[in-house]
């Protein structure tokens, strides 16, 4: 019984102890790693049947065969307006290609705030929207922008969270490829 | 010029505090008392460079000085008066500096009040220790956060302060009330520490800091509670309390804290404790830092994480210097600390402190397990995992009710032993209102087991808080003959911290009864309105009477107008909003909540008007809200009460029958 | 018996009939919606800090709520209901971790901590209840007597 109190500080001190370790180790690390990566990755993307914004359809069946990019995005929010160049010219480089499909999905916006951006910025791809946010939930978005390439036997090689340049979207077109 | 004069204000802090330090230490190590009478005055010093730097950081805001990176982050030119002085607090660096200011504030209060016994090992030590706090801070300050720094080309206009930072006035009330809080338990620790480092464990230090800690727990009572209101008004998710990484920072200490301020009794009465009310001063102002570094390391995901610093690294190794120093003196002192004392009985006012600390100490590390655990599992399993309100709520319930038994039974129970015919006289009637409102709650239709307990048992607590008021005041009206109100005021001042505490427990009840209420009873819904259409939700008519947009300043608000009704009488029209500004992507909705005593109509605007003119209204029918702020009123009323300066020194105590028995003879045994 | 006795028991008696009405079994399965509710409180919303997706009001919130019921009305479990969201989302979709593996942890420390606490409690009153009465001693009365301020 000598000494009880210095065996119990020295016990909630080793305790202190780890627990000031494990913090020390996670000091700089990113809280937010886990959202910003895809558990999709890797499995068959969901199957989706969307209307367009120019009164068509897009679904799934029809790109079967295709590498397929598919862009979450809105008109309000501001990294999707960055990225925007970006997915235009990569756009521009594969639009000629038959094996090659595109796809915006527009994620929590209105129709006509839609409409206002596609007019005065040009969407060349097909911009088809989500009413009800069902394939956003699908494809297990946690935010805009987010791409995901899927390879031509419907899987999803590739996803990139938050804003991409060129090169991204190539890296991403070349896994669903299957060149990498 | 104005970077300039603030970081001099700094330097003079920071060489303040540490010739200060030093002038102390050097008096201690000499006994020279000349020493430590001028250390005590650099105290002084470091409060006066605060002050300055704090003064030069405002006039900067007021000014709209851009060419500090501060200013030109956290205020633009159209940001309102009132959200331009409280951009003091509305970033880290600010934050830090305000820390400094209230520290310095706290420092000088202490030194004030002892300035006769400034040669006092005791005294001069617990300075030295609070000036190394301070030192520390400075420090932070003139390094990585440093709130002065300037920019190379100043930009014509500023960001603005984070918009859910300017969107309502408690902004200005809630940190500071929380730093208070905070900061507060400075001083305790100072004392603590100095009196494990001259080994004077007398209890004349905890008389002395007793003040100092019921004030700091008392403002941080306010803060967290306003804390609440803030999210409640703002945030418009409906809730109050999230358990956020950040408020679970704001909790712990209080929780280790109102530990404390009951074991401490127990500690004055019979002079037993004292490792152990040690140990939760210095655990409180560990998690104190604790909660600063989880909330400003941006190692945790928060709705707090407004900035996201480099102070980090730095503020884990003071927490780690402070944490060994705090377990090395007690490992050091701690079995000579304790002092020989025997608890009689189990059914005993020390029994039950004892058990409200072991069910306090539990509810602070269910808490702290709950808000550290993602970052344990993600460094043993790399694998990110939340924790959330579902595991907060299942965990914490039961403590929190057995806590309201204790609240309910423990003041009835006398000191050192009771015969069961005292305690079952005592209880009686209190025991049966609780009963008794458990069955009409039922009877009302309540069927959750935890609500039902806490009503019955907030009852019973509140039923023995009157009846130790009547007795009290009965007691008094005998032996005066004062009128009743008379004789309840004196009897309330002739012993202030015991009243002033039922005070507190009577806003606690009320609190544990709101929460109880709201959790459980609320309604929720989601109605889309075409102009001129109606919803009805749960006796509420909702009439959607249009929209209007507006600008002011940075900030462009759309309002739905929506007139509520409750069967035939008109309460009024809501303008539930949202608001855009430059500086953010997404747009900040502002409820506006219809507050009522038995129930509030919180209304939120989740999507402006679309194509057709339609707008989605969220409608949340919240019962007894507004009783949580009032609970956190009654609670600061008491801590006022039972702060207020006794009358007596000594009340004659109103004699209730303790039995007393024959001590049986014992061989003396002289105190060590 | 006398009559103070009677009226705790008839106290006792009140109190556990009424905790046994409160926590009678209501009687068969929980209803959808209120497995909707249950299910979709304990899942965070996709894209907010701490949010439910019960408590949240983004249109992903409102689509996984929706989801929700279709998943329940399609006859899946709780189970599978949140093994679909993990798949989906990771483990960080779910607010209240699990209890198995490193969740014991989370879930078993603070009720170990409770039971040890309070069985050091236990044992230390018992140690204080052996403690001797202490009276003062000659020397002791002298020591006062000269520390007390003339």
């Amino acid at each position: 019984m000598r000494h009880r109190a210095r065996w119990i500080a020295l016990a909630t001190g080793a305790v202190v102890a780890v627990l000031a370790v494990v913090l020390a180790t996670q000091v700089g690390t990113d809280p937010r790693a886990d959202a910003n990566k895809s558990h999709l990755l890797g499995q068959n993307a969901p199957s989706v049947d969307l209307p367009t914004l120019d009164g068509g359809r897009v679904r799934s069946s029809d790109l079967a065969g295709k590498v397929v990019v598919v862009n979450f995005w809105n008109s309000w929010c501001i990294p999707c307006q960055e990225e925007h160049p970006a997915l235009v010219e990569f756009f521009r480089r594969h639009a000629a290609d038959p094996g090659f499909a595109m796809v915006g999905i527009v994620r929590d916006d209105t129709e006509g705030a839609i409409r206002r951006y596609v007019n005065d910025e040009g969407v060349p791809y097909t911009v088809a929207l989500d009413p009800g946010a069902e394939a956003s939930l699908e494809f297990g978005t946690r935010g805009q922008p987010e791409t995901y390439a899927i390879s031509p036997d419907g899987v999803i090689a590739g996803t990139q969270f938050g804003p991409s340049s060129v090169t991204n979207l190539e890296n991403l077109y070349a896994a669903a490829r299957g060149q990498r | 010029m104005k970077a300039t004069l603030g970081v001099l204000a700094l330097a003079l802090g920071a060489s303040g505090a540490l010739l200060g330090i030093g002038t102390l230490a050097v008096g201690l190590a000499r006994g020279d008392d000349r020493l430590l009478r001028v250390g005590r005055r650099y105290v002084y010093v470091v409060l006066a460079a605060a002050l300055l730097a704090a003064a030069v950081m405002e006039w900067a805001l007021l000014t709209h000085d851009f060419s500090l990176a501060y200013v030109a982050n956290n205020n633009a030119r159209a940001t309102p008066l009132l959200y331009t002085i409280t951009g003091l607090w509305a970033a880290l660096e600010g934050s830090i500096l305000l820390w400094g200011l209230v520290l310095g504030g706290y420092l000088a209060f202490v030194a004030h009040k002892f300035r006769n016994r400034a040669t006092d090992p005791l005294v001069a030590w617990a300075l030295l220790v609070g000036l190394v706090v301070a030192l520390f801070f400075f420090g932070l300050m003139l390094g990585p956060a440093n709130p002065f720094k300037t920019l190379g080309t100043v930009p014509s206009d500023g960001q603005g302060p984070n918009p859910i930072l300017q969107n309502h006035p408690l902004m200005a009330f809630h940190p500071p009330m929380l730093y208070l809080g905070y900061v507060g338990f400075t001083v305790p620790f100072s004392f603590a520490i100095a009196s494990l480092v001259t080994g004077r464990f007398g209890e004349g230090w905890l008389s002395e800091t007793r003040r100092a800690t019921l004030v700091a727990w008392g403002f941080l009572t306010v803060g967290i509670v306003l804390g609440a209101w803030w999210s409640y008004e703002v945030l418009g998710w409906g809730g109050y309390w999230a358990w956020d990484p950040v408020e679970n920072a704001s909790l712990l200490p209080w929780l280790t804290a109102t530990a404390f301020i009951h074991s401490v009794m127990v500690q004055e009465r019979r002079g037993m404790l004292r490792v152990w009310n040690l140990s939760l001063v210095i655990a409180t102002f560990c998690l104190t830092i604790l909660g600063t570094f989880l909330t400003r390391s941006g190692i945790l995901n928060s709705v707090h994480s407004f900035t996201q610093s480099a102070i980090g690294p730095t503020l884990l190794v003071f927490l780690g210097i402070v944490a060994a120093t705090g377990i090395g003196l007690i490992a050091w002192r701690g079995d000579r600390l304790r002092a020989p004392g025997r608890i009689d009985s189990a059914v005993s006012r020390e029994s039950a402190f004892l058990a409200n600390n072991l069910l306090f100490a539990a509810l602070a590390f269910v808490v702290l397990l709950g808000t550290v655990y993602p970052l344990i599992a993600e460094a043993l399993q790399n694998k990110q995992l939340s924790v959330g309100e579902p595991y907060f709520d299942r965990m914490t319930t039961p403590l929190g009710i057995a806590l309201l038994f204790l609240m309910a039974a423990a003041p009835a129970l006398p000191w050192r032993r009771t015969s069961g015919d005292v305690l079952r006289d005592r209880l009686l009637v209190p025991a049966w209102a609780g009963a008794l409102t458990m069955v009409l709650a039922v009877a009302l239709g309540a069927r959750e087991l935890a609500q039902v307990l806490a009503f019955g048992l907030g009852a019973f607590a509140v039923a023995g808080i009157v009846r130790q008021y009547v007795i009290g005041g009965r007691g008094r009206r005998r032996t005066t003959g004062e009128a009743w109100p008379v004789a309840l005021v004196r009897m309330v001042r002739g012993n202030p911290r015991l009243y002033g505490g039922l005070v507190v427990h009577v806003g606690v009840v009320i609190v544990a009864v709101a929460i109880a209420s709201s959790s459980a009873y609320s309604t929720k819904r989601e109605v889309r309105l075409a102009e001129g259409q109606s919803a009805t939700v749960r006796g509420y008519t909702l009439t959607y009477n249009g929209s209007h947009s507006q600008r002011s300043g940075q900030k462009n608000t759309v309002s739905a107008d929506i007139r509520v009704r409750r069967g035939g009488d008109d309460l009024g029209t809501y303008a539930p909003s949202i608001s855009t500004f430059p500086n953010a992507s997404q747009g900040i909705g502002t409820p506006s909540v219809r507050t009522g005593f038995r129930e509030d109509v919180y209304l939120t605007l989740v999507s402006s008007p679309n194509e057709q003119g339609r707008v989605t209204i969220g409608v949340a029918v919240n019962p007894m809200v507004l009783w949580l702020w009032v609970g956190g009123g009654v609670m600061a009323l008491g801590t006022i009460v039972a702060l207020s300066p006794s009358l007596r020194r000594r009340t004659k105590r109103v004699p209730e029958p303790v039995p007393v028995e024959p001590t049986p003879l014992e061989p003396e045994k002289v105190p060590v | 018996m006398s009559r103070r006795n009677v009226a705790w028991i008839a106290l006792a008696a009140v109190v556990v009939i009424t905790l046994a009405i409160v926590a009678w079994p209501g009687g068969g399965r929980p209803s959808d919606a209120a497995r909707v509710r249950s299910v979709s409180s304990e899942l965070r919303c996709p894209d907010c800090e701490s949010q439910s997706i019960a408590q949240s009001s983004t249109e992903t919130a409102r689509a996984a709520r929706a989801d929700i019921r279709q998943r329940v009305a399609a006859g899946q479990s709780d189970g599978e209901i949140r093994q679909a969201y993990i798949d989906k989302f990771g483990p960080s979709i779910l607010l209240k971790p699990e209890s198995g593996g490193l969740g014991i942890l989370v879930w078993g420390l603070p009720a170990a901590a409770l039971v040890l606490g309070a069985g050091g409690l236990v044992l230390a009153l018992r140690r204080w209840r052996r403690e001797p009465h202490l009276h003062p001693t000659d020397a002791d009365r002298e020591l006062v007597q000269r520390a007390r301020p003339r």
